[in-house]
Order: structure tokens, then C-alpha cells, then sequence
């Protein structure tokens, strides 16, 4: 019992100093950090909340008994307008929230589950294993991003059913090889730190050392991957919507798919069924980018810190690759 | 410098090396990926239409019920000797649509690569030279909201308002199809064969296609250049060098504008590398909402088709092109930068 | 330290690299129009179709098609207006007494655009390659009844078949029987797009240069004998779109004069809405319709089936989905076919009936509501497909007697599947020719069911066999009807909508309407541009 308190307060005591730089952010990263949040709280709650909030559900084309019109303005009824299909614009862009951030959040859980563990035991034992592992990876990552995605989408498309898990495994795909470089990358670098070697030569197992030392240093960085990445898969996500490899529309209402259908209206003059959920899109990943951006200047010290900074191409650490994987 | 010379050699010749392992898993998991998936080019162009007898009949004729692993080394025997095959759909050579529309995306990509650019030094560099200010706090936001702007959106919203309500630019293709009719193709780059030609009015009318592909793809990567090259002046801007150079006198101006900025930007040179798989990946997007004949427009055409040979083919050189490019960056900024050392 | 970045160097090293690499991907020269040529009397057309080949042997679909039948001719032809195929290459064709034998006559003093002249050892040439070459994405399907062809003399061929074939004419009318010429074209080995001088036909025009996925440029040939009407224009250039809303765009901004197939019901509502452009519109022969499974449940009872044929709800998916672009279909066959009857309409009535549904499957002891899968398709029929199956899923459901979930698979998967795992599934059909036939045999013989839905009947066997040997074409006719009504007591599959023929062109385009037939081909040659 006694150890299990300590253990408690130990953790408490590490998210804390984990998130004392929150509390200490100043100006832009501050404001950064709090319009992110904010934002991203909005589209939280509305995927929380889309049945209470939505006016309608995300296929609803009759309320009533009196069926909705096609491709009708915005109006008292319906604010931002409805759809080809007589659904309501403003109701699927509150649901699509829904399918926006199921699809990240579990591409968000696969990716790190796989993603971090390979990377500590790879960069932790090194050897052959790992420089295999890294040759794959940065085949991996060779490829475009949403190049991979449509791929896994296509393939996974015919034997899974439901559409958010093949998008999800779809995005995850893309992103294992980038935990799996950051982990790694800073693990190397990790595992020469003197309490590292001074665990080691007190004779602790790896496991315990991986698990007590390196994991919680190395697991600091990856909020900001995780939230920066969360921005760019829904920019996968969507765009694999776009290409109608995506959530189908039976299965639930999806932005970029919306974007899609209202390709064919835009060229007709018809702009709100294109406009709003494609400025949903842009303001969902502005609002997480913001947040991992204002993450990454707390939480990173590099940019607070005066130091003097050398272009390091040789041996990549953390920061300089964090940037350059960001977007 | 001399120290420079071996090691730099030395490093060569690891990368070099490390790039045929590479290709093979590339080539593999390729090859793995589309057979995996259900459904053949037979299916995709017959099906539906022909007994169920028939696509079994021409799929055996084309191999495709033999096992796996009798394709996979038919394959690779055949990419060994150079040869990409040819699509099931329209009986194209992969090599020749590799160099017809291999060259689309190449100008676009490049002219976009140069807005993006543009774009993201100019931000960039203004952003980071008068950090916290209000212009920084701008010049961040508007690389943050552009970067989050899916291509297609920003497409789409360019062919409303300059196609159909300004109606002052094409909207789509590369050249207007009087143009593609009468210019003489020397090396598929319109811009370019417009010029070999001193075809000028060609040369307007490609360039007047280019502009709204090329900047909706260049804008959205142009946010990633403001953000590195922001961090790069600061961060140049604190290094030694400056302070001593502030020391000796020389003026702030001449500092920030011959020193730091130069250095600044050359670490965007490795981004530029790194930047190409996913402006490529964008240009899949670009290409399908401008109809620009590009590799991207293609593999989302034959991926449908489940065109075997074409995935492979443009997948394969897609990843080449990354790989090729990222060794060729690592030289470049060894050549740039003789700090870096391996 | 501080060095000076050599970033000048890079950036030429970067242009270098950019006009290096134009210089190396040199490929594939065409030869541009004669500089003489006049572009003002060109007709610019846009199409979302694609190219699969050009060379006849080695192309099936309406793309290919319509590239083909201004570079070829056939023996017969199906001229403007008329659904019955028309003396062309050949001056008459007859059958034997056992129709399994046709011999035609063909015309004199015809020449190819290089100047070769016509005779039957060309037709013989034809034919043979298509069956030889044998090509996965070719028409040779459609000749599989060919036993061997024969010449007598330079302007006479005969037709040996394996069975009667009453409908043969059609058949020389399809792709199957354009007329190359023998001297250009490999008699084993298909002629690639981009050899567009080899690519040698008798048609209105021949064509001059070919960018696969982008263009086609036609130029008039001068040795064209006229006999598929006059040529009234003076070139071509069709573009291909992979994206509707890009080619619509494309004609409102004038950079196309016209645009045939495809846009999406919205676009072509607004087309018809816009001034400058003309929505010309036509019956046509493409159709859509739902596959039941006649093995698998639910649909495997005849109650079901039936029930589903009294609620399907055709004019709405007509009027709300497509905007009146559709005609709601009551047969497989479409109206204005020699042969369709009204076979759906008058055993299920032309507007559904929840009433009846509930009743017949009331009478089977069927527990409602019935729980069913529909599967679709997203890109391959439309976009529109979505907005189709969420349509026909409402009205089921609404009815309280059936609990629909839609499915979808992309093209390459579900088209594979079909009936081996889909109860209940979408599929649209072109004919190869303009005839009832085609419209019976592919679905309902035991034999020739691509479906995979696991319909047999002998009854309908025994039609189709009698309807094929059929010596006049009104037995025939009778026949067709006969085969018709079995099916749509049986149920297996469930015709909806025929679609129209829209043709879109700006004001300066004239004689689009000539065009626009039942045989659904766009003759461009009719056109003119002012």
C-alpha cells in the first residue's frame, strides 16, 4: 500500500512538473495555447453533445413529416442551408465533428500503442533489430503521406465494414514510422544520460529502466507530436473523404466527403454546402495546431531558453526533427 | 575542411548503399499492398458487365490466379530489367506515363515549391526578425490557418471566386486544348516547350493555367516554411556569430540582413527535401480538383481501375523521387553549410 | 565560425536540376496540327469519359467508342435517327435459311485516310484480329458466335456463326465490327494510341494527335466517302476531365464549345439554368437497376422480391435525385425499344404500394419488417448513387415493412463480388447495341447471367433459345415481350430508371439535336461551329 501511495505521489508529482510550464506560459505561446484549446474544446463538445445540439441528425431529410428542400439557402430553418440530399448542412457539420474526432482519436491511440513502444525498444537495445526496424520505417516514410493512407483505405475498404476504422488504421499507418523516429531518435540520446547509465550499473533489468527512466523523459515530448499529428490526420482524414475513400456517407456524416459532394454546387454557384464544412476543417486543425504549437513553446524549452544552438544534421535530436515532422 | 573530405566520402557511401534495401521493401510492400486488396483490373473493367467465366478466363491469361509469391518474383525480375510494364486499362507503358505526366507534376510542383517559398520567406523572415510583435502574431496566425486549409477547400474556394464569379483565370488542365492540339511536345514541361517553340501566346496560356494550381498548392506548404524559417532567424539571431559581429560594430541592418537571414535559411533546404513527399501527397489533391494531368491525377485514376502495374509504378517513383531527393538534400546542405559533418 | 552559405549556387544547381530534367523526360513527340490548320471551325468537346484503346480490338467501353466511330466505319452503321443498322461499308447484307450465314456485298472505290483503298480482305482482317488478339479489356465477346470469315472476290464476305443469329447485323454495327486496315494494323498485336499514324480508319476524320487522360485531336480526312452524312466541321478536340465540376466550368468559361457525358444531376439542372449553354436532352438506353439474389435470404422469397417491386420508389429517384434527367424504367429494355412492354407497371403498378407490399408478404407468412442490405457503389454510376440508394433506403423504410442498411464497396471490390456475396445490389447496363435482346440474355439465361444472382428458369431458357433463331423480326419482337413478362413475375431483378442523353453546348455549336437518338452515339461530324 505504502508503495503504491509513493508511487502515486511520484507520478503526481512528475505530471505536475510536466505541467508547470502550462501554467507558466507567457504571451503569444500562452495565447497560442489557450485559442488552441479553446477551439478544440468547442468541436469537443460538439461531438460530445451533436444530439442535443444539432438541430437534426446528420441524415435527416424530413422533420415532421414535411420534407426538407434540396440545395436551399440558408434560412430561419435551416441556418447554414441543406444539402443535394435535403439534409441539413449545419446538422452534419455538428455530427461530422463526431466522425472527425473518433476517426483521430483512435488513429491518435493505434499510433502511439504501436508507435512509442517500437521506438523505446529500438532505440533502447539497438543492434541489427533496430537498424532494421529504422530501415523500414524510413521506407515508410518515403512514401506521401496520403499516398500510404488512400492505399491502406483502398485495401482495408473491401474486408472491414465499418468506415472509421478503416480510416483510422488508414492514418495510423502514416504516422507509426514518426513516433517511432522521435521515440527512438531521443531514447539514443536518453540512454547515455548519466542516471540512465548509473541505473544500469546498479544492475536494474532494461524493462524497469526503460519503464522508469527513459519512458516518462522520453513520453514528455509526445503530447505536442500527438496533438500536432491530430491536426494533420484530419487533414488525411478529410482528404481521404475528398477522394471517397473515407467514411461513406451511410455510415456517418464526414467534412471532407461534404466538401466533395459540393464540388459539383460550387461550379453552380451553390456555396454553402461547400464553404461550412470546409471552414469546420480549417478551424478544428488551426485550433489543435495552435494548442500543439503552444504545447510545443512551453513545453519545449529550446525557443525559451537563451542557448547556444548548433544545426545538428548529424545525429537529429528531438527538436530540430520535431519541427520539421510537424506539419 | 580537409577534415570534411573522407568522412563526407564515407557517408556517401552508407546512404548510397542504404538506398538498395530500401527500394525493396518499397518495391515489396508495394507489390503486397495491391494484391492484397480484392479485386483485379479485370474485375474493375469487366465486371459487370461480362460472365463471371470470362474475367476468369482473362485473368488467367494474365497471371494474375497465380500464386502470390510466382507474381512477386515475375516483378521484381522484371523491374531489375527496367521495365515498369504496361496498364491493364488503357495498354499505356508505366514508363512513358512516368515521363508524359511525370513531367505535369513536376511543373507543377516546382512553380508550386516556389510560392511556397516565396511565400514562407517573406513571412517567415519578417515574423522572426520582429518577434512578439503584432506582425509576427499575424504572420504566425495566417501560416497556422493556411497550413490547416486542406488543399481542396482552398481549391475549390480559388475555382469559385477567380473561375466562375471574377471569371478571370482557367480553372482547370494545363493548357486550353487549342494549345495542347497545336504546341509541339519536346519534353512535356508546357512551360518549357512554349519557350523552346517562341511560342509566347502558348506561353501565356500555360502560365495563366498554372497560376491557380500552383499557388493553392504552394500557399497551404508555404505555412511550413514560415513556421522553420521563423524559428531559424530567432534562432540565428542568438547565435555567436551575431552577437560578435553586433560587437565589432557593424550596423543592425547589415546584420540581420546579411548574416542572420542567410543563415537562417539553410536549414530550409533540408525541410525543402522533406517538404517534397507531402507536397507530393498534396499534389494528389491538387491535381484531382484542377484536372491537372499529373502522376497524382493518374494514380487516383488507375487506383480505381485497381491498374496493378500503374500503382506501382507511380507509387515506386513517388517514393524514388523522396528518397533521391532527401539524399540530395544532405549533400546540398553539407555543400551549404560545411559545419555539418558526418 | 561562421561561414557563408553558398545559397546562390544552390538555387542554380535547383533551376539546372529543373531544365535537366525537362531535357530528360523528352518522350513521346507528336506531331502538332498543320500550322495551316484553322482552329475557328474546330469543335472543342469535353468528356469525363476515358480512353481505353483505340485500336477496336482492344476497347469495350463508351469512351473508346466514341473516339472509334469518327476515326471508323462498319459494314452497317446505325445512322441518325434510326435504330436499325444501315448499309455503310457494306451495300446490303443477307442471312441464309438457317440465319447462320451472312453474306454481304460491299460498297466500291473506298479508301482509307492514307490513301489504301477498301476491299474484303480488310473486313476479313477486321474480324479475324479482334478474335485473334483476344485483347482482356476487348469486344471479341461479342463475336464469340464467329466461326471464320471468308471472302469471295474483293468486294463480297461471308459470315460463318456457330448458331442462328437473327441479330448479326447489330453485331457488325457494334466496336466489334470497325473495319481497319490491313496494311497498318498487326494482325496479332494492338496498335498503341499514341501511333496515331498508323491508327488508319475510313471515317469522317482521322486522328491526329493523342495525349492519353488529356486529349484527342481530330482532323477531317479527306478520303471520307460520306456515306454517315456530311462532315460539317472542320476538326475536333475532345479534353477528358476526371471531375465533372472542372468541365463545367471549363463550358461556362467558353474554353469548351460542348460537353457529352458526364455531369451530375445538380450540374446539369444549373446547365439548363445557364444562359450561353443549351441543355439538349433525348431518351437514351442506359439503365439502372437492383439485382436480387435469388439464393440468399431475404430475398431468396418470391414474396420479398415482389414486395421490394411494389415499393420502389422510381419517380422519386427520378424527379428528387435526378432532377427529371431519368425516366422511371418498367421493364429491362428501355421505352422506345422495338419490344418493351410495361411488364413491371402492369403487375405492380407504376406507383408503389405499400398496401400490396404488406399484403403479399402478409400472404407468405414473411415476418415484417424484413431485414435487408442493399450494396452500392460510390464512384463507379455517379455520385448521384449515394443520393439513389438513401432514396430508395427512405421509401423502404418508411413503409415499416423493411429495415434497410446500405453498403457500399469501391468499384474494383464490389463489381468482383456481385452476386457471390451481395443479396441485394445496384448495377447499371449499356447496351452493345440498340436492341431488346441485350437486355435479356446478359440477365435472365442461365448461361450468359453475369450477375451471379443465381436466376435460372427454363421457362425463360426456352424464350431466350426461340427468340435468337427467330427468322422475322416480328417473332422476334414476341418473343422479347414473352421474356419480359417472366421476369418480372420472378422478380430477380428490378429495373428502375432509363437515363436521357444530354448533350451540353454553348450557342455556337448547331446541329446537336441531329445527333441524339436511341442509338445514343455523338456523331460529331454532324456539328457545325459559327
Amino acid at each position: 500500500m505504502a508503495t503504491a501511495a509513493v508511487r502515486l505521489q511520484r507520478r503526481t508529482v512528475g505530471v505536475r512538473r510536466a505541467l508547470a510550464p502550462i501554467a507558466d506560459a507567457r504571451g503569444m505561446a500562452r495565447a497560442m495555447l489557450w485559442t488552441g484549446a479553446g477551439l478544440t474544446l468547442v468541436f469537443v463538445l460538439l461531438a460530445i453533445f451533436a444530439p442535443i445540439l444539432s438541430p437534426y441528425s446528420f441524415d435527416a431529410y424530413q422533420s415532421g413529416g414535411h420534407r426538407f428542400a434540396q440545395l436551399a439557402h440558408p434560412s430561419h430553418s435551416h441556418l447554414l442551408g441543406t444539402t443535394v440530399q435535403s439534409t441539413d448542412v449545419l446538422s452534419r457539420i455538428v455530427w461530422g465533428a463526431q466522425t472527425e474526432l473518433e476517426v483521430v482519436g483512435l488513429a491518435l491511440a493505434f499510433g502511439l500503442v504501436i508507435g512509442v513502444p517500437l521506438g523505446l525498444l529500438s532505440g533502447y537495445f539497438g543492434g541489427p533489430l533496430d537498424r532494421g526496424a529504422v530501415l523500414f520505417m524510413d521506407a515508410m516514410f518515403a512514401f506521401p503521406p496520403l499516398l500510404l493512407a488512400i492505399v491502406i483505405a483502398f485495401l482495408l475498404g473491401g474486408s472491414v465494414n465499418s468506415g472509421v476504422l478503416v480510416a483510422a488504421f488508414a492514418i495510423t499507418v502514416t504516422y507509426v514510422p514518426q513516433y517511432f523516429r522521435v521515440v527512438r531518435n531521443h531514447v539514443i540520446s536518453v540512454r547515455e544520460e548519466p542516471y540512465v547509465e548509473a541505473a544500469r550499473a546498479l544492475g536494474a533489468k532494461p524493462f524497469t529502466i526503460l519503464r522508469r527512466y527513459v519512458f516518462f523523459n522520453v513520453v514528455q515530448n509526445v503530447p505536442v507530436i500527438a496533438t500536432l499529428n491530430a491536426a494533420d490526420a484530419v487533414l488525411t482524414l478529410t482528404a481521404l473523404g475528398f477522394l471517397g475513400y473515407g467514411v461513406q456517407p451511410s455510415q456517418g456524416a464526414e467534412w471532407g466527403y461534404d466538401v466533395s459532394r459540393a464540388v459539383s454546387d460550387a461550379a453552380s454557384g451553390i456555396w454553402w454546402t461547400g464553404l461550412f464544412p470546409g471552414l469546420a476543417i480549417v478551424l478544428l486543425v488551426t485550433g489543435l495546431t495552435l494548442l500543439g504549437e503552444g504545447l510545443n513553446e512551453t513545453i519545449n524549452p529550446v525557443l525559451r531558453r537563451r542557448r547556444i544552438a548548433r544545426v545538428d544534421f548529424a545525429a537529429p535530436s528531438l527538436e530540430p526533427r520535431s519541427e520539421i515532422l510537424e506539419p | 575542411m580537409n577534415q570534411t573530405g573522407p568522412s563526407l566520402k564515407r557517408y556517401a557511401i552508407t546512404r548510397l548503399a542504404l538506398v538498395v534495401p530500401m527500394v525493396f521493401i518499397l518495391l515489396t510492400l508495394v507489390f503486397l499492398l495491391m494484391r492484397v486488396a480484392p479485386g483485379n483490373p479485370v474485375s474493375a473493367s469487366l465486371g459487370g458487365h461480362a460472365p463471371p467465366a470470362v474475367i476468369k478466363a482473362i485473368s488467367h491469361q494474365l497471371g494474375y490466379d497465380k500464386p502470390v509469391y510466382v507474381q512477386y518474383g515475375h516483378y521484381l525480375g522484371q523491374i531489375i530489367r527496367g521495365n515498369f510494364g504496361t496498364t491493364i486499362s488503357d495498354r499505356r507503358s508505366v514508363g512513358s506515363i512516368i515521363l508524359v505526366n511525370g513531367a505535369a507534376t513536376l511543373e507543377l510542383t516546382f512553380f508550386a515549391m516556389i510560392v511556397a517559398i516565396v511565400v514562407g520567406m517573406l513571412v517567415g523572415l519578417v515574423s522572426g526578425r520582429f518577434r512578439d510583435s503584432p506582425v509576427d502574431t499575424g504572420g504566425r496566425l495566417f501560416g497556422i490557418v493556411v497550413y490547416a486549409t486542406p488543399v481542396f477547400f482552398l481549391g475549390l474556394m480559388a475555382q469559385l471566386v477567380f473561375g466562375v464569379w471574377l471569371n478571370w483565370l482557367p480553372t482547370s488542365d494545363q493548357a486550353s486544348p487549342i494549345t495542347q492540339a497545336l504546341l509541339q511536345t519536346h519534353t512535356n514541361i508546357y512551360f518549357i516547350d512554349a519557350i523552346i517553340d517562341g511560342n509566347w501566346s502558348a506561353l501565356k496560356d500555360v502560365v495563366e493555367h498554372l497560376i491557380l494550381p500552383a499557388t493553392t498548392l504552394g500557399i497551404v506548404y508555404g505555412g511550413v516554411f514560415i513556421r522553420l524559417i521563423r524559428v531559424n532567424v530567432i534562432r540565428t539571431l542568438k547565435e555567436d556569430y551575431i552577437e560578435a559581429a553586433r560587437a565589432r560594430g557593424i550596423n543592425e541592418r547589415s546584420v540581420v540582413y546579411r548574416h542572420a537571414f542567410r543563415n537562417a535559411l539553410v536549414p530550409v533546404i533540408t525541410v525543402v527535401g522533406l517538404q517534397l513527399a507531402l507536397l507530393l501527397g498534396g499534389a494528389i489533391l491538387t491535381e484531382t480538383t484542377f484536372n491537372w494531368p499529373g502522376l497524382g491525377h493518374e494514380l487516383y485514376v488507375y487506383l480505381q481501375n485497381r491498374d496493378y502495374a500503374a500503382v506501382q509504378g507511380i507509387v515506386v517513383v513517388f517514393a524514388l523521387v523522396v528518397v533521391a531527393a532527401s539524399i540530395v538534400i544532405d549533400f546540398a546542405s553539407a555543400f551549404v553549410d560545411p559545419r555539418v559533418r558526418y | 565560425m561562421h561561414v557563408r552559405p553558398r545559397l546562390r549556387y544552390l538555387a542554380v544547381l535547383g533551376l539546372a536540376g529543373f531544365a535537366l530534367a525537362a531535357v530528360g523526360v523528352t518522350a513521346a513527340q507528336s506531331k502538332p496540327l498543320a500550322a495551316s490548320h484553322s482552329t475557328a471551325n474546330t469543335i472543342l468537346d469535353g468528356t469525363t469519359d476515358t480512353v481505353t484503346n483505340v485500336d477496336p480490338a482492344g476497347n469495350y467501353d463508351y469512351g473508346s467508342g466514341t473516339v472509334d466511330i469518327l476515326v471508323y466505319q462498319h459494314l452497317l452503321d446505325l445512322n441518325a435517327g434510326s435504330t436499325v443498322p444501315a448499309p455503310s461499308l457494306a451495300t446490303g447484307c443477307k442471312a441464309n435459311a438457317s440465319v447462320t450465314v451472312w453474306t454481304c456485298t460491299l460498297r466500291q472505290g473506298v479508301k482509307f485516310s492514307n490513301g489504301d483503298p477498301f476491299t474484303s480482305a480488310d473486313v476479313k482482317w477486321s474480324f479475324d484480329r479482334v478474335n485473334k488478339i483476344h485483347d482482356p479489356s476487348g469486344i471479341w465477346g461479342l463475336i464469340s458466335n464467329l466461326k471464320s470469315v471468308t471472302t469471295n472476290g474483293d468486294f463480297s464476305v461471308s459470315f460463318h456463326l456457330s448458331t442462328a443469329q437473327s441479330t448479326w447485323p447489330y453485331i457488325l454495327a457494334t466496336g466489334a465490327g470497325e473495319i481497319v486496315d490491313h496494311k497498318t494494323y498487326p494482325a496479332d498485336k494492338l496498335v498503341s494510341n499514341t501511333d496515331v499514324k498508323d491508327l488508319v480508319g475510313t471515317g469522317p476524320y482521322t486522328l491526329s494527335k493523342f495525349t492519353p487522360g488529356q486529349s484527342a485531336v481530330f482532323t477531317p480526312n479527306p478520303n471520307y466517302n460520306g456515306v454517315n452524312g456530311k462532315l460539317a466541321n472542320g476538326g475536333l478536340i475532345i479534353t477528358y476531365y476526371s471531375k465533372s465540376s472542372t468541365m463545367k466550368l471549363a463550358l461556362q468559361q467558353g474554353t469548351i464549345d460542348m460537353a457529352f457525358r458526364d455531369f451530375t444531376p445538380t450540374e446539369y439542372s444549373s446547365l439548363g439554368k445557364t444562359s450561353g449553354v443549351t441543355l439538349y436532352k433525348g431518351k437514351g438506353v442506359g439503365i439502372r437497376y437492383l439485382v436480387l439474389n435469388v439464393k440468399r435470404a431475404p430475398t431468396n422469397k418470391l414474396a420479398v422480391r415482389k414486395a421490394l417491386a411494389y415499393l420502389m420508389p422510381r419517380q422519386d429517384i427520378a424527379t428528387r435525385v435526378y432532377h427529371g434527367q431519368v425516366i422511371p424504367l418498367y421493364s429491362m429494355p428501355p421505352a422506345g425499344l422495338p419490344g418493351h412492354v410495361n411488364a413491371f407497371g402492369e403487375l405492380y403498378g407504376k406507383t408503389p404500394s405499400v398496401a400490396k407490399a404488406k399484403a403479399v408478404l402478409a400472404a407468405s407468412h414473411v415476418k415484417t419488417p424484413v431485414a435487408l442490405t442493399l450494396w452500392w457503389t460510390p464512384s463507379h454510376y455517379g455520385d448521384a448513387s449515394a443520393d439513389e440508394f438513401s432514396e430508395m433506403q427512405r421509401a423502404l423504410n418508411s413503409s415499416k415493412l423493411f429495415k434497410v442498411t446500405l453498403k457500399s464497396a469501391e468499384w474494383a471490390t464490389y463489381s468482383k463480388t456481385l452476386g457471390t456475396q451481395y443479396g441485394a445490389f445496384q448495377l447499371g447496363w449499356f447496351p452493345d447495341y440498340p436492341d431488346a435482346e441485350d437486355y435479356i440474355t446478359p440477365f435472365y439465361g442461365t448461361k450468359s447471367n453475369f450477375t451471379s444472382n443465381g436466376y435460372s428458369s427454363k421457362k425463360m431458357d426456352a424464350v431466350i433459345k426461340k427468340e435468337e433463331a427467330a427468322k422475322t423480326s416480328a417473332q422476334r419482337i414476341a418473343f422479347i415481350k414473352q421474356a419480359q413478362m417472366i421476369a418480372a413475375q420472378d422478380a430477380p431483378i428490378i429495373p428502375y430508371w432509363q437515363n436521357t442523353m444530354l448533350v451540353v453546348g454553348r450557342k455556337n455549336v448547331q446541329n446537336i439535336p441531329k445527333t441524339i437518338d436511341l442509338d445514343y452515339l455523338m456523331r460529331f461530324w454532324l456539328l457545325s461551329k459559327s
